[in-house]
């Protein structure tokens, strides 16, 4: 592991940016995230927010589910929306939610308020940018916990687990969709419904922790990449981005990490 | 919740086999999310049946579905390719195949049995009794 990357190959290093467990965020950290989606979430246009849910679903239906694009394209979602979020506030990242260990949805996404407002993070509302709203359409994100019925609920250890015995790309990404899936339904509400799920800013901590699942993956079973057949093949994101391009975290410039402590050196 | 039993699936005997999947083929996602659980030689289990090796469960699968269409007239219809040169991305509806790993539950079973029927259990939130699992072929892969 390291904490600086070369985002060029003559380039000097520079820094990583760290996703960090929601559950370990500073209360600057997390105001600071908040800030960021609450800003994001007042643009109409192709910076903020609503732009980037309407990928996932309605309108744009960009989304991979179900296949080998499955982790590629959602780990060039992330980073498409983390860059927008730092244009907002400087140095924020996508914090993750530790399904695999943690029962219920993290406070941080479940409290009515927050900083003395409504808690951006809770609820939000649906506005699809440039689309007339059509009969039936939410407006606003919505969670019911458990309303399909035997849908095992959180902590997935056992699937966790499961999913980084995999010795394949194949059984490790099919694995991960599957628990995935299992987290969504689990959620109920929008973000048990493909075309929506987007707009619930806990979907982005939810798929931070998947893509977590496969860095960690790929970091124990180096070279277990997708098919060859698929590394060309462009993702439907704006801008496009092929699958080789998301197979390598430190090219992208995050990293994930448990904990992290710096002091200051000698110089 | 919909109930489904499979025909009789032939399973070779322990000794020619590591690895057990059921793989459920085209399974459409185009309805509500749900969630089945399957069942080995277990036709009468339901909702109350507990879900253990004693009674031969083999595990869950969860879909996170489209849940309804919600574009104009013709959204959520998959088309045929216009042209051979037709390099749009694959319709989000096709339906996808899901697979099971069921090893441990098909060792359990007694050696030599010859077959199995797989019994899915499919729940949604509308509780609907039909219509909540829908897939094309159902095969039992083993690996050496």
């Amino acid at each position: 592991m390291t904490i600086t990357a070369r985002p060029a190959p003559n380039a000097a290093p520079v820094r990583l940016k760290v996703r960090k467990n929601i559950d370990s965020l500073s209360a600057q950290e997390l105001s600071d995230f908040r800030r960021a989606v609450k800003q994001s979430m007042a643009l109409n246009d192709k910076r903020g927010f609503e732009y980037f849910a309407g990928w996932h679903g309605v309108p744009l239906g960009w989304c991979q589910h179900h296949d080998p694009l499955f982790l590629p394209w959602h780990r060039a979602y992330l980073y498409w929306l983390e860059l927008a979020l730092q244009s907002e506030v400087p140095g924020v990242t996508l914090p993750w939610w530790d399904w695999s260990k943690s029962a219920g949805i993290p406070s941080a996404y479940s409290s009515a308020q927050a900083d003395g407002a409504d808690n951006v993070l809770a609820k939000a509302p649906i506005n699809v940018l440039n689309a007339t709203r059509k009969s039936g359409w939410p407006t606003e994100t919505s969670r019911a916990l458990g309303e399909v019925p035997n849908t095992p609920a959180p902590p997935y250890q056992q699937e966790w687990a499961n999913a980084m015995q995999a010795t394949t790309y194949a059984d490790f990404s099919q694995r991960i969709w599957t628990v995935h899936d299992t987290l969504h339904v689990w959620v109920g509400g929008t973000m048990a419904q493909v075309d929506w799920a987007a707009y619930d800013p806990v979907f982005f901590a939810h798929h931070a922790n998947v893509d977590r699942a496969w860095r960690i993956w790929q970091a124990a079973h180096p070279g277990a990449n997708p098919p060859a057949n698929i590394l060309d093949q462009s993702l439907q994101t704006d801008p496009a981005m092929q699958v080789h391009q998301t197979l390598d975290v430190h090219q992208l410039g995050y990293e994930y990490a448990g904990t992290q402590a710096t002091v200051a050196g000698s110089a | 919740m919909q109930r489904w039993t499979s025909q009789a699936l032939a399973v070779p005997p322990r000794t020619a086999w590591q690895r057990a999947d059921l793989e459920f083929e085209g399974v459409e996602h185009d309805g509500a999310s749900f969630v089945m659980h399957v069942f080995l030689n277990n036709p009468d289990a339901d909702e109350a049946t507990p879900r253990t090796p004693e009674q031969r469960y083999a595990g869950y699968l969860t879909v996170f579905a489209h849940g309804d269409c919600w574009g104009d007239v013709g959204h959520c219809d998959i088309p045929e390719p216009v042209s051979a040169f037709d390099r749009r991305p694959p319709h989000p509806l096709l339906p996808f195949d899901a697979t099971l790993e069921i090893s441990e539950a098909l060792a359990a079973l007694p050696d030599g049995i010859g077959e199995i029927t797989v019994t899915v259990l499919a729940f949604n939130k509308n509780d609907d009794t039909d219509g909540v699992l829908r897939f094309k072929e159902l095969t039992l892969l083993t690996y050496a």
